[in-house]
């Protein structure tokens, strides 16, 4: 049972992380499927600036630094240039993949990954079984709680979310959209960089190429199934990481009479049904025809 | 009045243009405090501009915002709220997911910047309280009755200690008794001394509740501030509507458009037969599933017969547009059926209801009746190529010629085919709409607001285009919420209150038979 | 005609600043930019071989493109031309690998039918849940790709593995002989015929049909056309489905033609790809048949790259999101934005 809990806090908070970023973004109105490009952007600095600086702070640090200038990036590209947000995502999705593949081999050569010596810090033998785990994992609800208090309990988190749902309303009480959504991408960027460190660094110690492996989408379908909501959202989250540990379960109860590779789509196959049923919850039939563009009023 | 020299708010010289068009040239007028003030004009006078302008919201081109003497910094919402400006927007700009409390407090100042939901809802319920509005701290917006909706739009404003009052056509969302308890309510305002600027479109109401009155006319101002004692409906009348409208217009078109009718008391000649033929529209006791769109309809019967306008009245939100979608076969009919020309439609698609004469002027012009980002001629042939299979193959540069030859004859001002339709006018759009919908085979036409924002010359148009297809035996249902509208064109009338038909009326109606039927008092 | 050179001019202007944004991310990396996009002219355009390679990516591009092109349109943002094109790829295998033996002139039709219903199929579970219950397609079609991926690894080292494969990738038995449309991995009078028919038919469909024109009503504005008595459900799936099947047809091909086997993990960006040249190309299906070639050249230099120029093939990859990032931009910053937007409002 430990270790159940263990695999999917591991799997999970990452998820988490990186889901909170994109409760902010779609509370303020941004389909942000830039989170896939940010993650890896977290995880490859990680590793890689904990290699060359010997100091775990100093790769997130740079993580942190390299996902907000990408955020600010992605708000100019849709704000400024007004391009449409899932597209320019996407992109940033790109180039997160491909500029960590580049850096990964303009430093190390041609090589499949980076192994950094050491990894997060440990939560230590005080915690037993799961002192195993990062201590990411340890501030992982308080994440989650300082979300939630700064968009449920908070007038900045009303304002933002009146830009996300009446962009208008926002600006007639002297709120500036645009500059709200620039704020709110750029924390997001911050909990991208920690959602990917804790990737690369809470267990593994690893930075591959493509290691994300659409948890980025998959964070971005649990914002979309929790509604935005913080707490929500955090569950759809875990609820993807419980489904995914339960395959890896799955598979050594049963070994090789069920595929292997087909456990593996299980936490995608979870998600399309949870954006199906919060599609159906919330009366159906009515996607958004908008392709995600930002509204102005 | 006042002994202080420095008007409350004054603009100087404001000009705006968006991209080519003039929205204000030149304007500067002064308001002095403590007074209820008017300004009017027809549509796209640029009497939003002016008040979005004054708040802070767009920003002019040239020109300067006074509040007491002194400069405001220009298309600042922030620094303008600070001095004192307030707007309520005429299309409220409220999140409708937001509660009652939290639509307080997100344009609210000071307290602490974490609050504890209960402290903040006691807070803003007394807020409330204090203002005489009637409404629970946690229901939703987009759950309030449009008048309850202003009303809470109306405290949002005064969160922050206002001192000038701008309300944006507040009065066209409301029925006669919900405009009486507005003026109320803001007279008790100017006591208090709040200077109250109202943007009205209605000679009547400005002469009921305001001290002065100013007219804009083509982004220009044509006279005030005056005081309104020192002047009358037929003056206004002529200020609003200026000297050169295209076509003529008769002298109760003219009343109608500028509000200045008490009531309609001369008898449109109506085209004969209403009893003995047979209806074109004949709707039994329909009643529609409740959906997130608006009320259901709760047994409603309607008829209109051949050569017939009947107009449906109610403030805005009792059930019309459900109405209107479950004439359009987009609304559940749970009982009760829909006859058109003798015909059970029931539960025939609107493809089918439209090859057999229904046709649709949806309230939305913008997102129901054009997609803005296609070409002119896609718009307009749309209904013609829904009748054939999807796989036909068609000739676009004939269409386009016809779709050309049609525009033209409707007057539509265009320079090709192939723009986009939201570079139209909004009425050079609405005659757009028209031509489609108004052909040789329609036989039952839906108008759902078909003038809303239409200036005088445009909605003068859409009147003759309805009377002509009258003329030729068209049945067709019009539903506004402009009273005036209605009194002038339509044979009959009907009120709708919560999704029941709560009242019908022939002529001459009267303003205040139909005001007690819109807000519940009954037959 | 003003319009579109308009579009086009805008077009360049943007791809260009997205190279410019790539040369600083290169520079950043330590590798020369004015080396990096001359090696990629060299394995793109420079010679006939580049030329033909560049064709031989190009053209399946161009009939997953025109699917994207064709949904795009509907109103549909299909995400999952990736997730179709390998679905198309696995059916024409199991089918292909099934008949063995069979004669060609049965197999070959029987092959791309299944090609072109398994990329169907894969677009229509996401647009149907979509029309039904209004579940996002852009999220259904991103894990369809991710699903559609596991499931490749699984039928080349599973149901459809080539038990001789000596390869690092898992992938299935070859092709035989009689059925390849194309010899080696290289471009054919068939695949050519095939494309060029294709993209006729298509053209026709937008631009010579009632389809055509309502399908692009619906997708710039569904409420007006439903308003207008349209049934957007129809319209909407119809083009969907004929985007995945288009995107399996690419698949099928892939199959018969050049590669001429199944491979796990092949063409991983083809889907993106193409949705890349389908906005590029801003939804007109003449102009996909040039963007296509273009990226397609992108594709072979990637190849070229690392082998012949010693340069990461990531390269590429950057290229293409870079151009991704911009592409849809709608306008210039600052007074231009700003005179827009307060229009938009007011009007």
């Amino acid at each position: 049972m430990d270790d159940t809990l263990i695999a999917i806090l591991r799997s999970g908070t990452p998820l988490i992380y990186v889901t909170l970023a994109g409760v902010l973004a779609q509370r303020a109105g941004i389909w942000h499927l830039g989170l896939e490009g940010l993650m890896i952007i977290g995880a490859c600095a990680a590793v890689v600036g904990t290699v060359q600086s010997g100091s775990v702070l100093v790769g997130l640090g740079i993580g942190i630094v390299l996902c907000v200038l990408a955020s600010a990036l992605l708000w100019f590209v849709i704000e400024k240039l007004r391009a449409n947000p899932i597209i320019a995502g996407l992109g940033l999705t790109g180039l997160g993949l491909g500029g960590t593949d580049l850096a990964v081999q303009a430093i190390y050569g041609s090589q499949a990954s980076v192994n950094a010596p050491f990894g997060m810090p440990r939560l230590g033998d005080a915690f037993g079984q799961y002192g195993v785990l990062s201590i990411l994992v340890l501030f992982m609800p308080l994440a989650v709680a300082s979300v939630w208090v700064l968009t449920r309990r908070t007038r900045w988190g009303l304002q933002l979310a009146a830009c996300g749902e009446h962009p208008f309303a926002a600006r007639s009480v002297g709120v500036n959209p645009a500059r709200m959504r620039l704020a709110a991408l750029c924390l997001g960027g911050v909990f991208c960089a920690i959602g990917g460190a804790e990737l690369s660094m809470g267990s593994l110690q690893i930075f591959a190429y493509g290691m994300t492996a659409g948890r980025g989408f998959m964070a971005f379908a649990a914002v979309i199934f929790g509604a935005a909501h913080p707490v929500g959202a955090t569950g759809a989250s875990l609820f993807f990481a419980i489904v995914g540990a339960l395959g890896i379960r799955a598979q050594l109860l049963f070994g090789e009479r069920v595929p292997h590779d087909l456990l593996l789509a299980l936490p995608y196959i979870a998600t399309v049904i949870g954006v199906w049923i919060s599609g159906k919850l919330r009366g159906g039939a009515k996607a958004a025809a908008t392709f995600g563009e930002l509204r102005d009023y | 009045m006042t002994s202080s020299s420095a008007p409350a708010l004054a603009c100087r010289d404001i000009t705006v243009n968006f991209g080519d068009v003039t929205a204000l040239s030149d304007v500067s007028v002064g308001f002095t405090e403590g007074l209820i003030h008017a300004v009017v004009g027809q549509n796209g006078a640029g009497k939003t501009t002016f008040a979005r302008v004054a708040a802070g919201i767009v920003r002019p081109d040239s020109g300067a915002v006074e509040i007491e003497g002194q400069n405001v910094p220009l298309g600042n919402v922030g620094r303008a709220r600070a001095a004192g400006i307030e707007l309520v927007h005429q299309s409220f700009a409220l999140p409708p997911s937001f509660t009652v409390a939290e639509a307080m407090e997100y344009g609210a100042e000071g307290g602490r910047s974490i609050y504890a939901r209960g402290a903040m809802e006691r807070r803003w319920t007394r807020h409330l309280e204090m203002l005489g509005v009637q409404v629970g701290p946690r229901e939703r917006v987009r759950d309030l009755p449009v008048e309850t909706q202003q009303a809470v739009e109306i405290a949002r404003a005064l969160v922050t200690d206002a001192r000038i009052l701008i309300l944006d056509e507040p009065t066209a969302v409301l029925s006669p008794a919900g405009i009486d308890n507005l003026f109320a309510r803001l007279k008790v305002m100017q006591e208090n001394g709040v200077t109250i600027i109202l943007i009205l479109h209605k000679i009547r109401e400005v002469l009921a509740v305001a001290d002065t009155v100013t007219v804009l006319r083509g982004g220009k101002l044509v006279e005030g501030p005056i005081a309104t004692d020192a002047t009358d409906a037929a003056q206004l009348s002529a200020s609003i509507i200026g000297t050169n409208v295209a076509g003529d217009i008769s002298e109760t078109d003219r009343e109608a458009l500028v509000g200045a009718a008490e009531e309609s008391d001369t008898v449109e000649p109506i085209a004969a037969e209403t009893e003995d033929t047979l209806a074109i529209l004949d709707i039994r006791n329909v009643t529609t599933r409740q959906d997130a769109e608006g009320p259901a309809l709760d047994k409603v019967a309607l008829r209109v017969g051949r050569g017939e306008i009947v107009g449906v009245a109610g403030v805005e939100g009792n059930g019309q547009r459900t109405l209107v979608r479950a004439l359009s076969h987009l609304a559940d009919i749970v009982s009760g059926s829909i006859e058109l020309s003798g015909t059970d439609v029931t539960r025939t698609p609107l493809s089918n209801r439209r090859a057999n004469g229904l046709r649709v002027i949806p309230f939305e012009r913008n997102s129901e009746g054009l997609s803005l980002s296609s070409a002119l001629w896609e718009n307009w042939a749309a209904r013609t190529l829904l009748l054939g299979g999807s796989l036909k193959l068609i000739n676009p540069a004939q269409l386009k010629k016809t779709c050309v030859d049609t525009l033209s004859r409707w007057g539509v001002r265009f320079s090709s085919p192939n723009q986009p339709a939201g570079s139209l006018s909004g009425g050079n759009a609405q005659k757009l709409i028209l031509a489609r919908e108004i052909d040789d085979d329609a036989t039952l036409i839906i108008a759902a607001q078909p003038t809303r924002g239409l200036d005088v010359g445009a909605t003068a148009f859409v009147w003759r285009a309805l009377r002509e297809a009258r003329a030729r035996g068209c049945g067709i249902l019009l539903i506004s919420s402009d009273l005036d509208e209605l009194f002038d064109i339509s044979d009959r009338i009907v009120v709708m209150l919560s999704g029941r038909i709560n009242g019908e009326f022939s002529r001459p109606f009267h303003l205040a038979d139909i005001g007690t039927a819109m807000t519940g008092a009954g037959r | 005609m003003i319009g579109y050179l308009t579009q086009v001019v805008r077009a360049l202007a943007f791809v260009f600043i997205a190279l410019l944004l790539c040369s600083i991310i290169f520079e950043f990396a330590g590798f020369s930019a004015p080396l990096m996009f001359q090696s990629i002219a060299e394995g793109a355009f420079m010679s006939a071989r580049a030329w033909q390679n560049s064709l031989r990516w190009g053209l399946p591009l161009f009939l997953t493109a025109l699917g994207v092109v064709i949904s795009f349109r509907c109103g549909f943002f299909n995400i999952g031309a990736q997730g179709q094109f390998y679905m198309g790829a696995i059916a024409a295998t199991f089918v292909v690998d099934g008949l063995n033996g069979q004669p060609a002139f049965i197999v070959v039709p029987l092959t791309f039918a299944a090609g072109i219903l398994g990329g169907a199929v894969w677009a229509a579970w996401p647009g149907i849940l979509r029309v039904r219950s209004g579940t996002d397609e852009v999220i259904t079609t991103l894990m369809g790709n991710f699903i559609a991926g596991l499931l490749l690894i699984y039928v080349t080292s599973g149901p459809l593995k080539d038990p001789s494969g000596t390869g690092q990738a898992a992938s299935s038995r070859p092709v035989g002989e009689m059925y390849r449309i194309s010899a080696g991995n290289s471009l054919s009078p068939t695949i050519i015929v095939i494309c060029v028919l294709v993209g006729v038919a298509m053209w026709v469909l937008v631009n010579r049909t009632s389809f055509g024109v309502l399908s692009s009503l619906a997708g710039r504005n569904p409420i007006m056309i439903v308003w207008q008595g349209a049934k957007l459900s129809r319209l909407g799936l119809v083009g969907f489905v004929i985007g995945g099947g288009l995107a399996g047809l690419a698949g099928t091909i892939e199959v018969l033609g050049p590669i001429g086997r199944l491979s796990s993990g092949m063409l991983p960006t083809h889907g993106f790809t193409a949705i890349l040249i389908a906005l590029v190309a801003n939804l007109s299906v003449m102009a996909t048949a040039f963007v296509a070639v273009f990226f397609g050249g992108l594709a072979a230099a990637g190849l070229y790259l690392p082998v012949l120029a010693g340069l990461p093939a990531a390269a590429i990859d950057i290229i293409n999101a870079a151009i991704a990032l911009f592409i849809t931009a709608r306008t210039w910053p600052k007074r231009l934005a700003g005179l827009l937007r307060v229009r938009q409002e007011t009007s």
